[in-house]
């Protein structure tokens, strides 16, 4: 039963691996990640160790997962065309030594004697919540305190990575709707014009302000 | 018959290996990301499955943080990636192969 359930567990994690590779999009490569992460829970259950099961689904599949999908959506990604093979010259190296990272692997796998103490599985509660929480605050506290130590690094990176660009100076004009102008752009002699400016495209307050020939407005 | 323990090992080194095939010939970033969370999801699985065969707990708790690790590479490598995005408008790793703009 076990073993059934192993083999069905098995190739179901193969195989959305295999399509995570093989698909070009990357949304599809993402929804292919999730099998493969659900699977690789169910075989978690199999293995005795429900919490850890029950977190891979709620930390990956449904954390990271749902991190990485947002991000694929959000850039737009498109699909990756195929370009012209670089590095031809390396195939046939690259051939030989995969034959030989063959051989290495059967010559473990046919040649090598099975280990002399083969464990043995049976019931046991090493993979319950309770067991799991004593070790992780008795043997294991200081690794637990210092992941504390790496997330709070992880928000800090990751909100100074995502933040775009540094605060406006002050001397920067807003134009009402969704331009910022440099105050440096507008003739310093004159006296700012406080006026609101109706408009709706780039150009309609390029033309208002009078700027049509300033280049470094169209930068970017 | 049972499942034992070389199963899942082999299965584990399935995955890993093909993890790093999608490294190797993936050219999208994200795409990359995501075969590098595959290969630490075969490197949970060698865990919990010797975990389980020895009736030792360590094994899980390497697993928690090697999870607790993901989540954080997540968050600040899906950051990287968007600030390359914005800088380059392109995801292709090719673009991206020196560090400076």
């Amino acid at each position: 039963m076990l073993a059934l359930l192993f083999i069905l567990f098995a190739g179901m994690a193969v195989g959305c691996a295999v399509s995570m590779v093989a698909q070009r999009n990357p949304l599809y490569s993402a929804i292919s990640l999730i099998g493969v992460f659900i699977s690789l829970a169910c075989l978690y259950v199999t293995l005795a160790a429900p919490f850890i099961a029950a977190v891979q689904v709620i930390v990956y599949a449904g954390a990271i997962m749902v991190l990485v999908v947002f991000v694929i959506m959000l850039l737009n990604v498109e699909e990756e065309e195929r370009g012209p093979l670089r590095l031809r010259s390396l195939v046939p190296i690259a051939v030989g030594l995969a034959a030989v990272l063959f051989a290495e692997a059967a010559f473990i796998i046919f040649f090598v004697q099975a280990s002399p103490a083969t464990p043995t599985r049976n019931i046991s509660d090493v993979g319950l919540t309770s067991s799991i929480g004593a070790g992780l605050f008795t043997t294991y506290l200081l690794p637990f305190e210092i992941t504390s130590i790496l997330l709070l690094m992880a928000i800090v990176g990751a909100i100074t990575l995502a933040r775009r660009g540094g605060l406006l100076r002050a001397d920067v004009a807003v134009v009402p709707g969704t331009q910022v102008l440099a105050r440096d752009v507008l003739d310093p002699f004159v006296p700012p014009d406080t006026r609101p400016i109706v408009a709706h495209t780039t150009e309609e307050v390029e033309e208002q302000l009078g700027l049509k020939g300033v280049p470094h407005l169209r930068d970017e | 018959m049972t499942p034992q323990l070389s199963w899942y090992l082999a299965l584990s080194a399935v995955l890993f290996t093909i993890g790093v095939v999608g490294v190797l010939i993936k050219r999208n970033v994200i795409s990359m990301f995501m075969c590098i969370e595959l290969m630490l999801n075969a490197v949970n699985l060698t865990f919990v499955a010797f975990s389980s065969f020895f009736r030792d707990v360590s094994g899980q708790l390497f697993v928690f943080i090697v999870m607790t690790v993901a989540a954080a590479e997540a968050a600040v490598g899906l950051g990287i990636i968007i600030t390359i995005f914005r800088n380059r408008e392109s995801l292709d790793v090719d673009d991206a192969s020196v560090l400076k703009l």
